[in-house]
């Protein structure tokens, strides 16, 4: 089992992702020793993108800016929890030919995280057939670690 | 309007294949010449594309009924046949769109792309079960895919007969299943190389009429679902596989409408035994055909509404039909 206390919050831009914030805040800022990843993984644009003449770059950068400021929203969380600034890094990226939760539990294994929380989207079986969902792909896929899925 | 030449800007054997053409014979204005197809609505009947020191005579145009429209002309995609060899393909000119499709409660956004049909048609050359083509640019850069049409009827036209089902369960059906195995392989293939079929459809199997070999037609389409990329073509699988199990599609309506069936099945019915996404379409059909063993039946059902488990790959579905068809063929 890895360090469970090494941990990453998968954030999107959604109320849950905020929920799922202040509930790890909420128990890593009574912890020693904590270290918290906030990543924001999004997916290649859709097919028609390229069709527009805008370049992969453009996409990347706007991705980016967005959880330039999601990144700020979730450290004053966390930091108004008593996390320490420096517990606290960031990382966004795009999921490329993966999905994301392939992408979320390849740097959890590449860089030997031990916790993976989410948001819950609540959605239909249907919703989860067509359309996937995160936490339980998180779930059925991740070896050794613990999936905190907060509603 | 598209610029084109005369037929005077055309090789001597393939003016003179053309001269004799029964096309040339039934038009009454001379053929136009076009090496720039990006303007397809003006490129008519008795004309000429040009591309890569090919000329595609435009014989007759494709046909295709969707979404409850009857069969419409796809000007885009027209039938010629090569001037110089006489051979017949069918042409696809580029024609880029993005429309949503309804699939029950839900849109998905779908889009036509000839740059991915270009590279699955290089990606498929040779392989089984893949309608064969080649890529070409014209004048201007637009993709212009050459295709080998299939000798033969689209599979839902064949399966049809005056025979019972209890009759084609026993006897045709599992010699349909043994090569939907093989499409279902080709399918397997493509999402192995990254790539959706994108407009899997019934109808876009056709059976050749010659070596009875199925093969996928059609792969300019593609959808978005960055977290379930396949979703889509293995729910589209399960429907044909519903489809070639029952014969055709069961709402109520039709089994009411079936005096061997009608309100008695119809009671036995509860929600978990219609479709995942089209909640009016049966997908339990052990309950119309009570004959249909449990391990074809429970494929079956990982389409259905009651399902706690879906495919996550063709691979899969491909496992439990294999076994399911050893039963049948026992």
């Amino acid at each position: 089992m890895s360090d469970w206390k090494r941990i990453i919050i998968a954030i999107d831009e959604s109320p849950r992702s905020i929920n799922a914030i202040e509930y790890v805040g909420s128990i890593a800022g009574h912890l020693a020793e904590v270290q918290l990843c906030l990543l924001h993984v999004y997916p290649e644009p859709p097919p028609d993108y390229y069709q527009s003449g805008a370049p992969l770059d453009e996409y990347k950068t706007e991705q980016e800016e967005k959880a330039k400021m999601l990144f700020a929203q979730a450290k004053k969380i966390l930091q108004g929890h008593g996390i320490a600034a420096q517990s606290i890094t960031s990382r966004c990226q795009i999921a490329g030919q993966q999905s994301i939760s392939a992408a979320i539990l390849d740097l959890q294994v590449r860089e030997n995280y031990g916790t993976i929380v989410v948001g819950k989207r609540g959605i239909s079986k249907a919703e989860e057939f067509l359309f996937g969902s995160i936490s339980n792909a998180l779930i059925h896929n991740g070896r050794d670690i613990a999936v905190w899925v907060i509603g | 309007m598209a610029a084109y030449t005369s037929i005077a800007s055309l090789p001597e054997p393939v003016a003179r294949n053309l001269k004799e053409h029964r096309v040339t014979r039934s038009l009454r204005r001379p053929s136009r010449v076009y090496t720039d197809t990006t303007d397809f609505t003006s490129i008519d009947y008795g004309d000429i594309i040009a591309v890569e020191g090919r000329y595609f005579l435009i014989t007759s145009y494709t046909k295709e009924g969707r979404f409850g429209v009857d069969e419409q002309i796809k000007p885009w995609v027209p039938k010629v046949e090569d001037l110089a060899t006489g051979k017949n393909y069918i042409v696809k000119l580029v024609f880029k769109e993005t429309f949503d499709m309804r699939l029950g409660q839900f849109a998905i956004t779908c889009y036509r792309s000839p740059e991915k049909e270009a590279r699955i048609l290089e990606l498929v050359q040779g392989q089984p079960h893949f309608m064969q083509g080649e890529t070409l640019l014209d004048a201007v850069g637009n993709l212009v895919r050459v295709l080998i049409p299939v000798s033969g009827l689209r599979l839902d036209k064949v399966i049809h007969s005056d025979s019972t089902h209890r009759d084609y369960f026993s006897n045709q059906l599992p010699l349909i299943l043994e090569q939907f195995l093989g499409c279902l392989r080709a399918i397997g293939f493509l999402h192995s190389n990254g790539f959706r079929h994108g407009d899997i459809r019934r109808d876009h199997i056709f059976v050749d009429r010659n070596t009875g070999l199925y093969y996928w037609i059609d792969f300019d389409y593609d959808f978005y679902l960055p977290e379930k990329p396949f979703a889509l073509d293995l729910f589209e699988l399960g429907n044909i596989l519903i489809y070639l199990t029952a014969r055709g599609d069961y709402h109520p309506r039709e089994i009411l409408a079936d005096p061997t069936m009608g309100e008695a099945v119809v009671r036995t019915l509860t929600p978990s035994d219609f479709s995942l996404l089209a909640r009016n379409r049966v997908v339990n059909l052990k309950k119309i055909f009570p004959y249909i063993p449990d391990s074809l039946n429970n494929i079956l059902l990982h389409f259905s509404a009651g399902t706690e488990v879906f495919y996550e790959t063709v691979a899969e579905l491909h496992t439990d039909l294999s076994a399911a068809l050893l039963e049948l063929h026992s």
